[in-house]
């Protein structure tokens, strides 16, 4: 007990067990309440999991209710039923917090300072029952809660491999249930069949959410015994191979779902595929040659705005090009104004770069925008009238038509990229990248290869802008915002820098989730925000990283244990 | 006529005159040392002669040809090449390919790759680490490789800055044996040191620079017994 602070306001010294699962109880029901004042808890009880059961915001304090009993579970050091009853401790602690927050919300009304601290919160709190029954049942569901939770992570491998997936898979069919059920919709018959039986209106019902989760259940005990099976001392399988073949597969899940999906999942993998275009540009900038570039959106408006320009049946026309001649056009002058872009900055690295480039990039933004070239760009107002793309007598207007534009695009743009990175041009990019002076001393070029790096990139960015106008079918200056400069960027290195797996992972997670989670409004970038730190925590190398990147974190360790082994000593004898 | 001589240069960095007027030659298959304190200018003498910095007066000439108004990298394909301070290899990538990145401006595949052999032969460590991570390698061996960088670009002269520098002292005496080893294979050295008396020892002819000026010159032995160098390097 010594050596334990206890405070001096505690009578009876408590046992530092049990003090540590009050803590950790503490800890989440601040989270929880912290939640639930911001308004996130109350928006997401708006939607259900299983109707008439269970909505989003319950489900949500009841995790963080489970995850206090895993951890006070995981952190004790005693018996395993002391420990799940540590669990029940902590999960009923984690609730307290949000039960005072009941009763204070009963007894004044806050709602002049926090908005979401309403009637309707208090109900959800207490069910409806009012207060007394209410917070009882509050504080003995956080219990129960905290119980599972600690049961879970007690339980031997077997049960966790089938009831997170089951959980998890109920989460995301009930979440995402308006998408699915209208994907459902689009067929008749047996699919339509599975469709109501799963779902009542607006969401999961019991009898769905139960099928589902024993179904997920069943496959992930399913892929976990496989896996178990495979003998130990077979030979692993070939890494490049297996990666090859995730790739693959993911490629062709992208080419095949949104034919099957409709329109508005069409839409989303459009932009996301806009995404993975720009991405691969930056990436060349950044990931091989080094150079933080923030302004990499102008040459997203280049090539939307020549698009716009040459192709537009509005008086803005310059020229009447199909949209097949002019996206080259917009491509070729994407990298002249990226090489143009490069000159003032040449002699410019690192930090400094990065604020220089995100000045040139608001200029461009800036001329777009002013009346002064308003006459030739349409000011604020636009270009209007882009028409969509057509082959022969065929108009490729609906969103899936135009995603398989941008599918093909990103995949020559992919096969490029991978060639400039295997070549002497990626390997001087490397170079200059970890050391201008000695680069150059070498024979680099420093001057060709760094405004390549910035005429390269933008040709992918324009490219994007380009299908972005006819996607469109008009422009505007406030499109082409710094933020699509700084999702680019946040996209890369989630997906892992100079990885161009990674620049699709990236482009999934940060920019195809946070759409489909469109209705959660301004939440989502709570979301978004929260995927980044978690990501820097957890995997800073990013989702798949380069082998470069890989060997890099990897050859850290490997320093860190020459350091303080057997490395000679580096003294200089003077 | 010398392979390298610079002829009364002034290089400023920015207001600070960093060299005040050195001259220096180095002829065909010698070794020449510049040795100094710290702060001396030796550094700044190399990086004018490989085009990172450009002298305001007096002209450097790279065998006849002056070297003015040429781009760093233009230099470096004339075969001068740098050893720099501090063994700046490429610490992201492999040793293999910091020894490729050497070859860089050379065409001749095949001859690249005789010379990546000959350079397993001088160096056997590195060879055992091709796949390695240059920036996980040990002082000694980083130095390896960046003189191994260095010839696998055929250079006509080799500049070296301060290889012994932060080395334990069985290992600057084999740096300076390599030194002696690529010199005898037929390469011209110009070796920039704070260690006089081992570069001095090795070096056909010797510079000694104080402050931005050529204050002593003489063949390297003759240095070494110089009363004037022995106060003030020898102790
Ligand atoms: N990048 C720089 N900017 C300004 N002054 C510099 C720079 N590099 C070196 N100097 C100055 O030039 C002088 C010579 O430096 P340097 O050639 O590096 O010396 P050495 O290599 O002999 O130790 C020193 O006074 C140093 O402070
Ligand atoms: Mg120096």
């Amino acid at each position: 007990m010594s050596g334990v602070h206890t405070p001096p306001g505690l009578a009876a010294p408590i046992h530092p067990i049990l003090r540590r699962a009050v803590l950790t109880g503490l800890a989440f029901g601040a989270g929880a309440v912290h939640l639930t004042v911001v308004g996130v808890v109350l928006m997401l009880h708006q939607r259900w999991i299983v109707v008439g059961t269970l909505s989003l915001g319950e489900a949500t304090l009841l995790a963080i209710a489970a995850g206090a009993g895993a951890m006070a579970a995981a952190n004790a050091g005693t018996a395993a039923g002391a420990r799940i009853m540590l669990g029940l401790l902590a999960g009923a602690v984690a609730a307290a917090p949000l039960a005072a927050l009941a009763v204070l919300i009963d007894l004044v009304s806050l709602r002049a300072i926090f908005i979401a601290l309403s009637p309707d919160l208090l109900a959800m709190l207490t069910l409806g029952l009012g207060p007394a029954t209410g917070i009882a049942l509050l504080i003995a569901g956080g219990a129960g809660a905290g119980l599972l939770g600690a049961a879970l992570q007690q339980s031997p491998r077997a049960v966790i491999r089938a009831v997170l997936p089951g959980a998890t898979a109920v989460v995301v069919a009930g979440v995402f249930q308006e998408l699915i059920q209208l994907m459902l919709q689009q067929y008749e018959g047996v699919v339509n069949d599975v469709r109501a039986f799963l779902y009542s209106w607006e969401g999961l019902n019991p009898a769905g959410a139960i099928t589902i989760f024993a179904v997920t259940a069943l496959l992930g005990e399913a892929v976990g015994l496989r896996r178990r099976r495979r003998p130990a001392h077979a030979p692993p399988r070939d890494p490049r191979r297996a990666r090859m073949m995730r790739a693959g597969i993911a490629l062709l899940v992208l080419a095949v779902l949104p034919a099957f999906a409709g329109s508005y999942i069409g839409q989303v993998l459009m932009l996301v595929g806009l995404y993975i275009l720009m991405g691969m540009g930056l990436n060349l900038e950044i990931g091989l040659a080094g150079l933080l570039d923030l302004g990499f959106v102008a040459f997203f408006a280049v090539g939307a705005y020549t698009t716009a320009l040459l192709t537009t049946e509005s008086a803005h026309a310059l020229l009447h090009l199909s949209y097949w001649l002019a996206m080259p056009v917009a491509v070729l002058l994407s990298i002249l104004v990226g090489v143009l872009f490069g000159l003032p900055v040449l002699g410019v690295r690192g930090d400094y770069l990065a604020v220089a480039t995100l000045g040139l990039g608001e200029i461009v933004r800036v001329i777009v925008q002013s009346d002064f070239a308003a006459p030739l760009l349409g000011g604020a107002q636009g270009i209007l009238e882009i028409p969509k793309p057509r082959i022969g007598p065929y108009v490729l207007g609906s969103p899936v038509a135009l995603f398989y534009v941008t599918l093909a695009a990103a995949g020559v743009a992919a096969f490029v990229a991978w060639r400039l990175e295997n070549s002497r041009l990626g390997r001087a990019w490397m170079a200059l990248r970890d050391d201008e002076d000695v680069a150059q001393a070498l024979g680099i070029n420093l001057i060709q290869c760094k405004l390549l790096a910035y005429g390269l990139g933008a040709a992918f960015a324009g490219l994007a802008g380009s299908i972005f106008a006819t996607m469109l079918t008009s422009v505007y200056p406030s499109s082409f915002q710094l933020l699509i400069s700084i999702n680019v960027l946040a996209l890369i290195i989630v997906g892992g820098m100079g990885s161009l797996p990674g620049v699709v992972l990236g482009a999934v997670a940060l920019i195809g989730l946070p759409e489909l989670l469109r209705e959660f409004g301004e939440y989502r970038y709570l979301f978004y925000g929260a995927v980044l730190i978690v990501m820097m925590r957890l995997r800073p190398e990013g989702l798949w990283p380069s082998d470069v990147r890989q060997r890099e974190l990897h050859a850290r360790d490997e320093t860190l244990a020459l350091d303080a082994g057997s490395d000679p000593l580096p003294v200089q004898p003077r | 006529m010398a392979l390298l001589e610079i002829d009364a240069i002034h290089v400023f960095y920015d207001k600070i005159e960093a060299l005040k007027g050195i001259s220096l030659a180095v002829e065909q298959r010698q070794i020449v040392t510049l040795v100094g304190g710290n702060g001396a200018g030796k550094s700044t003498t190399l990086r004018a002669v490989s085009g990172l910095l450009h002298p305001r007066q007096g002209t450097i000439r790279f065998d006849g040809r002056d070297l003015a108004g040429l781009g760093a990298h233009d230099i470096a394909a004339t075969g001068l090449v740098q050893v720099p301070e501090g063994r700046r290899i490429f610490g992201r990538l492999t040793v293999a390919e910091n020894l490729e990145m050497g070859a860089f401006t050379r065409r001749d595949r095949h001859a690249v790759a005789e010379d990546r052999d000959r350079m397993m032969r001088l160096f056997p460590r590195l060879r055992e680490r091709l796949k390695q991570v240059a920036g996980t390698l040990s002082g000694g061996e980083q130095q390896m490789l960046a003189t191994a960088r260095a010839l696998m670009a055929r250079p006509r002269l080799l500049l070296m800055d301060e290889p012994s520098m932060g080395l334990a002292p069985m290992l600057v005496e084999q740096v300076f044996e390599t030194i002696r080893t690529i010199n005898a294979q037929g390469v011209t050295i110009l070796l920039v040191e704070q260690n006089a008396p081992a570069a001095l020892g090795i070096a056909d002819h010797g510079y000694v620079l104080e402050s931005g000026r050529i204050v002593l010159s003489g063949a390297g032995r003759e240095l070494l017994d110089d009363e004037r160098v022995r106060r003030a390097y020898l102790g």
